[in-house]
């Protein structure tokens, strides 16, 4: 029996190979999986019918179908490379953390999956492009949809290393600058800084007229708490600590991350964002499978 | 409250574990990346409160476990109120069957009433108890119940004081030992103010201590003592002396030769008269009566004082003995020194002795005389010659170099040489390896023999002379020379006292007697007059420990506070329920 792999763990994917082979493998799966294009528009190459609803343009009606049953289809079009996406990927240094040794660092999560994202966007010759950031921008690579575009995104990818801190606002608003047509902006982050700040440079891309995707990535050790009888838990940016004992501590903090996830969620459904909470634990396909 | 295992109570320190540990178990922890932490220092934030209450309830929680499993250790006992059969007991019965318990109160034997509430305690007595039974003998007697009652059923007033204070000590002593839950000495005795005057007893703590209270007294008089000398009997009487207007009445005595079935008719009469003290209380009576002594022949004779009868029947008759004997045939060699020659005058005035051979006062030689009485010579180099003429003549003692002064201690009765100082004197020692005779020491100086007898010889360790001791200018010199001449060169000794049934009894030697005991009740048992609750409290045992109690109130104190429950199971459930209490908070609070 074939395995698919994006519906494997994805640590176990991970050793298969670097990050082409699994975003390929991933892809591959993902896409037999769906039998059609997840992301769909409006073009002059005709696709597939679907049943009329309400709302829908009469010109798309196929009235051929409409004269021989007396049933309302529309046509679908491909639309060709008419969305340019960015994908933004978080490398701060609380990106590089894995709660086991069995399981991916965050990093290395966020770099599969947005390879295998730009992958299937590219794949639908829509221009992708990549932008990866800690305490500043480090990688840009423009949206484009030419060849050896997704090779140079996994490129960037690779040669973005561990950051400091995190500055998502100032990684996002240099991104505005970057993205002069109406596109798609995905954002693989922690979500480990200013809610606030972020949320005004991601509402500022919104009001540009872009879809936002936010994939808040976390390690499942990062949900519940666990650990020594006694521990002194230290932020690796900026050094913080604080001495808990996990055991009495452990449900006032998954509380609080409850709170913290439904917070973010809340936050950017009102601004018309897509929220989506990841666990590195969760099989890539079905991290992607939240876009469709 | 009290503790079957108190010193477990010791394991009270361990309550300060909890404690200790908090803050012992303060070491560095181990630090690990976290990136997370703004939620972690969120979540602390708001829990900050409930983890300090749930520490410290924590704290107090583990605290109260360890004090309450201490406890329980400790097996604490409550007392329970009502009813119930009582704890395992350990319990001395002390009857006082004492001579004073013979007295008729109210028409009935004290002693009747006293056996009644023993047989009342011992009844209720379990097996489970440890139970003894204490006579005026002041012997602890164990055994079954049954045995304990039967001992009690027979019991007779007896011949011997119960001195109180000293056998709640020992009966205290006894169930303090006892590993059981309850310690009890129940007292059952006419409570004498005479038998609680020896101080206050030291009963431990945990043991109880209940007196029957005394009934009423009774007015008594008994004879205390009868000594006999210069041919007359002196009596004296002990008890009460007043009569119910509280004046001193006089108390007929009466005299008889022999003594228990061989008594003889009444010889003589008395009458004696009680005095009165500055405070107005009645003096201790004492009649002189003189003695049929012409028409005795010489030799040991036995007589009997005897008063009317009342309510005490026991002191109302005493024996007494002496010895009719000739005055000793003595004199004085010229070397005993002119305080002897004087006190032979004297007594040969008084017709205590008259001049003759056959007792020898010596002054550093050894006459050849049947009794001699030998002086230490002036002239310390006649030392030697007279140790060898001792050896010569088989007395085992000599006189050694001179030692150091002292007072005489004597354990002659009535003899004047306690206390008298002695400025010089030889040491005494005894010759050869042999044992002395605890009788042949007469009397010692720091310890060390001063007044010896060996046969028909005595020797002293100090000439006779103010020089040497001041016994010649005391008033007892010329009873102690009359006591050497006529008494102890004789080897007789005196007539001593001793408690028991009234009789005298002989002592001799080979198919001499050479003295007498007579026994009697002691003269204390005389006083029926009962202590006060205050005093019985005081003297046996104190506040808490000691109850003076009526008949009814006896009947249902006794064991009561034995009637106790073992509250170790209550702790061991409230225990139980800590650890219960902690597992939940400690799990379900996180």
């Amino acid at each position: 029996m074939v395995q698919r792999l994006d519906l494997l763990d994805p640590a176990e994917v991970a050793r298969l190979g670097g990050i082409e082979i699994v975003a390929e493998g991933v892809v591959e799966g993902f896409l037999a999986g769906m039998h059609r294009s997840p992301f769909r528009g409006f073009s002059v190459e005709f696709t597939e019918h679907r049943a009329y609803q309400a709302g829908d343009e009469l010109k798309y009606l196929d009235w051929r179908i409409l004269g021989r049953s007396d049933r309302l289809f529309v046509k679908q079009f491909e639309e060709e490379t008419n969305l340019r996406s960015m994908v933004l990927v978080d490398a701060s240094r609380s990106m590089a953390w894995q709660g086991s040794p069995e399981r991916l660092t965050k990093r290395a999560y966020a770099d599969r999956l947005a390879a295998a994202l730009a992958l299937i966007l590219l794949r639908q010759r829509d221009a992708t492009g990549l932008v990866t950031f800690d305490d500043q921008v480090r990688q840009v690579i423009p949206a484009r949809v030419k060849a050896g575009q997704w090779t140079r995104i996994v490129r960037g990818l690779l040669d973005t290393p561990d950051g400091q801190g995190t500055a998502a606002h100032a990684a996002l608003q240099r991104l505005t600058a970057l993205l002069a047509r109406r596109g798609m902006v995905v954002l693989i982050s922690d979500l480990l800084f200013d809610r606030e700040l972020a949320l005004a440079a991601l509402r500022y891309l919104r009001h540009r007229g872009h879809q936002v995707v936010v994939f808040h990535l976390m390690d499942p050790a990062e949900v519940e708490l666990s650990g020594p009888p006694e521990v002194r838990f230290k932020d690796p940016e900026s050094a913080v600590s604080v001495v808990v004992r996990p055991r009495e501590l452990a449900r006032a903090y998954a509380e609080t991350v409850r709170r913290e996830i439904a917070a973010w969620r809340k936050a950017c459904r009102r601004h018309g964002i897509a929220y989506h909470h990841v666990q590195t634990d969760m099989p890539f396909g079905l991290a992607l499978r939240l876009l469709t | 409250m009290s503790f079957l295992h108190p010193l477990a109570l010791l394991g009270l320190a361990a309550a300060a574990i909890p404690a200790l540990l908090h803050l012992l178990q303060r070491r560095i922890p181990p630090e690990v990346d976290f990136p997370p932490v703004r939620y972690l220092s969120a979540a602390e934030r708001e829990s900050a409160r409930r983890l300090k209450l749930r520490h410290l309830l924590l704290l107090i929680l583990r605290t109260a476990l360890i004090v309450t499993i201490v406890l329980a250790a400790a097996r604490p006992l409550v007392p329970l109120r009502g009813g119930g059969a009582h704890q395992p007991t350990a319990a001395v019965i002390i009857l006082d069957n004492s001579p004073s318990s013979g007295a008729i109160v109210d028409g009935a034997p004290v002693l009747e009433r006293l056996r009644a509430a023993a047989r009342s305690s011992v009844a209720r007595t379990t097996s489970a108890d440890r139970v003894w039974l204490m006579l005026c003998d002041g012997v602890l007697r164990g055994g079954t119940r049954e045995a304990l009652l039967g001992t009690i059923d027979s019991t007779r007033p007896g011949w011997l004081r119960l001195d109180l204070v000293q056998a709640i000590e020992r009966a205290a002593r006894m169930v303090n030992a006892q590993p059981v839950v309850g310690r009890e000495v129940h007292v059952l005795s006419d409570l004498q103010r005479t038998a609680l005057a020896s101080g206050q007893a030291v009963v431990p703590s945990g043991v109880r201590v209940l007196a029957l209270a005394p009934g009423r007294g009774a007015s008594n008089r008994g004879i205390a003592a009868v000594t006999v000398s210069e041919g007359a009997a002196v009596i004296e009487l002990s008890g009460a002396m007043l009569d119910n207007d509280g004046t001193p009445q006089p108390v007929p005595v009466t005299i008889r030769i022999g003594a228990g079935p061989n008594r003889g008719e009444i010889a003589a009469r008395g009458l004696a008269t009680p005095g009165r003290d500055g405070s107005g209380a009645a003096t201790r009576a004492a009649v002189t009566v003189s003695l049929p002594a012409q028409s005795l022949a010489p030799g040991w004779w036995v007589g009997e004082a005897a008063l009317e009868p009342d309510e005490l029947r026991a002191d109302d008759r005493r024996p007494f003995a002496w010895r009719v004997a000739p005055p000793a045939r003595a004199m004085a060699t010229p070397g005993a020194g002119s305080f002897v020659a004087a006190a032979l005058a004297v007594l040969q005035t008084g017709r205590h002795t008259i001049d003759g051979r056959d007792v020898v006062i010596s002054g550093g030689d050894l006459p050849s005389s049947p009794h001699t009485i030998v002086q230490p010579p002036d002239d310390p180099a006649l030392v030697g010659q007279v140790n060898r003429a001792l050896g010569s003549r088989g007395v085992p003692w000599r006189w050694g170099p001179l030692s150091t002064p002292g007072v005489l201690t004597s354990s002659e009765r009535g003899g004047g040489l306690n206390g008298v100082a002695v400025a010089r004197r030889y040491r005494i020692e005894r010759a050869g390896s042999g044992e002395e005779g605890a009788s042949d020491v007469l009397a010692t100086v720091n310890g060390e023999p001063w007044l010896v007898r060996s046969g028909s010889v005595v020797l002293l360790g100090s000439r006779l002379d103010t020089a040497w001791t001041a016994l010649p200018a005391s008033p007892g010199f010329v009873p102690f020379v009359d006591a050497l001449v006529n008494r102890i060169v004789m080897g007789e000794a005196e007539v001593a006292a001793a408690e028991g049934a009234p009789h005298v009894e002989f002592r001799t030697r080979g198919t001499d007697t050479i003295g007498a005991t007579v026994f009697g009740p002691d003269a204390r048992e005389s006083d029926l007059t009962p202590a006060t609750a205050a005093l019985v409290t005081a003297a046996l045992g104190g506040n808490g420990r000691t109850s003076v109690l009526s008949a009814e109130r006896f009947a249902a104190e006794g064991f009561s506070g034995t009637r106790r429950a073992d509250a170790s199971g209550i702790l061991l459930l409230l225990a139980l329920l800590l650890a219960a209490a902690e597992l939940g908070v400690a799990t379900r609070t996180r």
